[in-house]
């Protein structure tokens, strides 16, 4: 097995909008707000980026992801010039076409607009349907405003998935579920308040009570199960079939595009194996800096897709990891994968690597054993 | 030509070893280009420590102003309490000690303990007071100290400083007048005490010896008085500081002998060595065996590394007649060796050298002292390992090993000090007062001073008491064991013996201590202490917190995977107790010096 063997065909797109209309308290993401003049710019710098990764890689789109930031904070026209100079290039996917949407954006002209450029599943920006919650976290909405975004998107057609945050002090967790599920969402995803260094929070001081972690990462996974919706990853849960395409090519470490400031990408290598590469905030990237590629050795091929793909409750096929990075996974980390096996936090089955439910619990620590063998 | 043997006696810290480089660099012992500060701490350890293990002695030249020539020899000796014994028969081997006082510090708790081993010995004592050049100097305060605690009178005492060289011209010439010609017939049968000794590879043990009678050459043949084991001595010689190989050692010269000895168990610090066809008829008195007096057990971390350990024990007991060992099993922590040590400094050492010099990661259990049990059916045995003590129906009488205990502290903190030797289970018997200053003298269990003592002492009175201490024999105390449980299962190796009424405050002390160094676990995990099955404490171990990203996507693996690979986990030293992992700290958790 010396000879590595990813996908050569790029087939996934991650567009990065950096415009926000405020800058949330728990948000360490590359955003801004709006100014004058920008926006121009920014979509003038796409149209060319979109044209040089065209050039440069064989491209075959499966799934889009319009992230941000606050992609449907964007002007009708300006929304549609971007998906413009996405098809024009690089094409549309054939899948899924997902936009990340703010709950206050919503109305149903605007959704019909987005449907008819071509999206056709939305991510919207929940975090909660209970007042004093969307007040803690500093969102505009509230929950009637939330509920009728999910309502107006789902009847123009859209595939819907809500964000949720939890372990939030004082959440009605239970009843924030109950919410979103019976509004008809397919898709949740769920995380778990964290206080990221340099964030508002952070300042502030805030502190997640260790009771509200483990109730808004277990209970979580035990009131959506009953409600039909399965936990395939971490913080992500699906009804049948409605899992995303997309998130899925990063968990299982497939290649894909970053388009627009800020925006990772995970590219082939002719010859080699991928290369990550992440481009910089808007301002270098307005000047076409394109931010420094740093190769994947198969060991940072292997222990990436581990630490994604660790995150799946489908885990990790290793018969097929070793053949894509020319590297036998089951030799070189034998030790750990035993090791762990042993502390209950991994299960081999076959070729399949999976986590136990205390395993996912210390994800961190499993994928830290990885990395230190 | 005429000979001296001295020593240098002071408390830890008051200057010995830069002084006797002084007095060796004026006697031309040290050439300038290998001169190296302390040249008689050999030992790394000693050197870094600051303090002396082995008695190292050195033989030099004096040409007195008037042309008179003496041969001096210098005996070093060790500067700590576990080694006491050591100290006496060094200065049993001199006429003379030089006994040096701090300028700045004055009489301290070792000054005293070691001026009285001094007396004890019959030795000539030259009162030094050293470090005049200090800014806090206060050298008529220090003799006048000295004249008061010990009866030397203040104006015998010679002023100088180690790191000037101020006064060395006065202490030699101090040593010449003062310090009696060593005594002995060099016709009579041959008389020679053990002082100190080493194990080496090609020569085996070498012994330091002082002739005391007679005299000793290759190829004679000794025999050692304790065991009446004999040996052919292959070479005799002196000290410079380096064995140099001589003719014959005769009544009153101190030097070396090898004489192919295997054991160094054969040749202990205070035998008497006499001639194997003409022996003395009366040995030198206060042999006695090296004595362990602290027990511990050692384990290997892994347990891969037990024969290594075997092996590093075995090669530091050739060297150390003092240290014994013995194999032992625990359930907790598997294959492992039992310890005994002159005393906590003594165990450390041990400890280090192991993992220095032999590269082992260990696993320490808590110290203990030797207790001693009479059985209802009368037999009385020693026991210094909790896992053998026996239940409390079998027990007759327990007694606990007691120590004179000396403190030495400025006036102010008396009664703070007092009140932790209660704390410890002290009684007073006297106290004196040294000017601004007070030794206390009191006898407590040598249990209390075991662990924390000496810091608690150090913190209570801001670094200003000092201590010493001696082994006085046992005394009846009503002791209870305390089983430690990790899971619901007894943890042999964390058991502990303690008096009964310190029993539920250390209970809790080392269960909260327990719960505060084992790490988070995979479940929560309960600590008891109990006495005879009964809960005295309970603390509880925590499940990990959450240790997992909430979101991972595209642009985040590079980044967040370099933040956990910047986490990588230290080389923790950990044993698998069941599923748990307990660290080192979780097992020393009774040494922890918070008061409950």
């Amino acid at each position: 097995m010396t000879h590595p063997d990813p996908e050569r065909t790029v087939r996934h797109l991650y567009v990065h909008v950096p415009f926000c209309p405020s800058i949330c308290p728990y948000c360490d993401f590359h955003v801004l707000t709006r100014r004058a003049g920008q926006v121009e710019a920014y979509l003038r710098r796409l149209r060319e980026e979109a044209h040089e990764l065209a050039g440069r890689y064989d491209v075959d789109l499966d799934t889009v992801y319009l992230g941000g930031g606050t992609p449907s904070f964007l002007r009708d026209d300006e929304i549609a010039d971007l998906v413009d100079a996405v098809r024009g290039t690089l094409g549309w996917g054939r899948a899924e076409n997902t936009l990340e949407v703010n709950p206050g954006t919503v109305s149903p002209e605007r959704a019909a607009h987005w449907r008819g450029l071509g999206f056709d599943r939305a991510s919207v920006g929940v975090q909660s349907l209970d007042d004093d919650t969307l007040r803690f976290l500093g969102r505009r909405h509230d929950a009637r405003g939330a509920a009728a975004a999910v309502t107006t998107l789902l009847e123009r057609d859209f595939r819907v998935s809500g964000d949720l945050i939890t372990a939030v002090p004082g959440q009605p967790l239970e009843r924030d579920i109950d919410g979103l599920v019976s509004l008809g969402v397919e898709h949740v995803s769920a995380y778990t308040l964290t206080i990221e260094p340099g964030t508002e929070f952070a300042r502030r001081g805030v502190t997640v009570a260790e009771e509200d972690e483990q109730r808004g990462f277990d209970v979580t996974a035990r009131l959506l199960a009953e409600r039909g919706f399965e936990r395939y990853e971490v913080s992500n849960y699906a009804r049948p079939g409605a899992r995303s395409r997309h998130n899925l090519a990063y968990w299982t470490n497939r290649a894909y595009l970053g388009l627009g400031p800020g925006a990772s990408g995970h590219y082939p290598v002719p010859g080699a194996l991928t290369e990550r590469r992440t481009n910089p905030h808007l301002h270098e990237w307005l000047t076409g800096d394109a931010g420094e590629a740093e190769p994947s050795a198969p060991e940072d091929y292997v222990t990436d897709a581990l630490f994604m793909g660790l995150r799946l409750t489908d885990g990790v096929d290793l018969a097929d990891l070793s053949r894509r990075a020319g590297l036998d996974v089951r030799a070189r980390y034998g030790e750990v994968i035993e090791a762990e096996r042993r502390a209950g936090r991994l299960t081999l089955d076959g070729d399949r690597l999976r986590t136990t439910d205390a395993g996912r619990w210390v994800l961190n620590d499993v994928v830290r054993s990885f990395l230190n063998a | 030509m005429h000979t001296r043997n001295f020593s240098i006696i002071a408390h830890v810290d008051h200057g010995k070893s830069t002084l006797a480089d002084r007095i060796l660099e004026r006697l031309g012992a040290m050439g300038e280009r290998d001169k190296r500060d302390q040249t008689l701490d050999t030992l790394e350890l000693e050197r870094e420590r600051g303090i002396t293990i082995k008695s190292t002695p050195v033989r030099l030249t004096y040409t007195r102003p008037n042309g008179e020539t003496y041969t001096l020899n210098l005996i070093d000796t060790p500067g700590h309490v576990d080694f006491n014994y050591e100290v006496s028969r060094s200065l049993a081997a001199c006429e003379g000690v030089l006994l040096l006082v701090d300028a700045s510090q004055g009489v301290e708790a070792q000054t005293i303990v070691n001026a009285y081993l001094a007396i004890d010995n019959n030795l000539e004592i030259v009162p030094v007071v050293n470090k005049i050049d200090l800014p806090a100097a206060d050298p008529e305060g220090a003799a006048r100290e000295l004249e008061e605690v010990i009866g030397i009178p203040a104006d015998q005492a010679i002023f100088a400083s180690g790191k000037t060289g101020v006064g060395v011209d006065d202490i030699l010439e101090a040593i010449v007048e003062r310090i009696p010609e060593p005594p002995g017939d060099p016709d009579a049968p041959l008389k020679a005490l053990i002082f100190d000794s080493f194990y080496d590879a090609y020569q085996g043990v070498i012994l330091f010896v002082r002739v005391l009678e007679g005299t000793v050459r290759a190829k004679d043949a000794i025999t050692l008085f304790s065991n009446g084991k004999s040996f052919d001595v292959d070479k005799v010689g002196t000290f410079s500081p380096g064995l140099v190989v001589g003719q014959e050692l005769r009544a009153g010269a101190v030097g070396w002998i090898a004489a192919s000895i295997k054991d160094i168990h054969d040749a202990q610090v205070g035998d008497t060595i006499t001639a194997k066809d003409q022996p003395t008829t009366e040995p030198f008195p206060g042999f006695k065996p090296a004595q362990p007096v602290v027990f511990s057990g050692l384990y290997p971390t892994s347990t891969e590394d037990y024969r290594r350990l075997r092996e590093a024990l075995e090669k530091l007991k050739l060297n150390d007649a003092a240290f014994v060992f013995e194999p032992e099993t625990s359930e907790a922590l598997g294959f492992g060796f039992r310890c005994g040590f002159l005393g906590l400094l003594h165990a450390e050492i041990i400890q280090e050298r192991l993992e220095r010099e032999y590269d082992l990661d260990l696993i320490a259990t808590a110290p203990a002292v030797v207790y001693r049990l009479t059985l209802t059916n009368g037999t009385v045995f020693e026991t210094q390992n909790p896992a053998e003590f026996p239940t409390r129906d079998r027990i007759e009488l327990m007694e606990e090993p007691y120590i004179k205990l000396s403190v030495m502290l400025p006036e102010e903190y008396v009664g703070p000090v007092m009140q932790l030797l209660v704390e410890r289970r002290g009684s007073m018997i006297t106290m004196n007062y040294v000017g601004k200053r007070v030794e206390l003298l009191y006898e407590v269990p040598f249990a209390e001073i075991l662990y924390d003592f000496h810091d608690r002492l150090k913190s209570i009175s801001r670094g200003y008491a000092s201590m010493d201490y001696e082994q006085i024999g046992y005394r009846e105390g009503d002791l209870v064991k305390v089983d430690i449980l990790v899971q619901a299962e007894v943890v042999d190796a964390l058991a502990v013996i303690v008096h009964r009424d310190k029993a539920y405050s250390l209970g809790r002390k080392i269960v909260d201590k327990m719960a505060e160094v084992i790490p988070r676990q995979m479940f929560p995990v309960p600590i008891q202490a109990t006495i005879g099955g009964k809960i005295i404490a309970r603390a509880t171990v925590k499940a990990y917190r959450k240790d997992v990203l909430a979101k991972c996507y595209g642009g985040d693996i590079s980044r967040k995977k370099k933040l956990l690979d910047k986490q990588k986990k230290g080389k923790a030293r950990m044993k698998n107790i069941g599923t748990v992992e307990v660290p080192q700290e979780a097992f020393l958790a009774v040494l922890s010096t918070e008061e409950g």
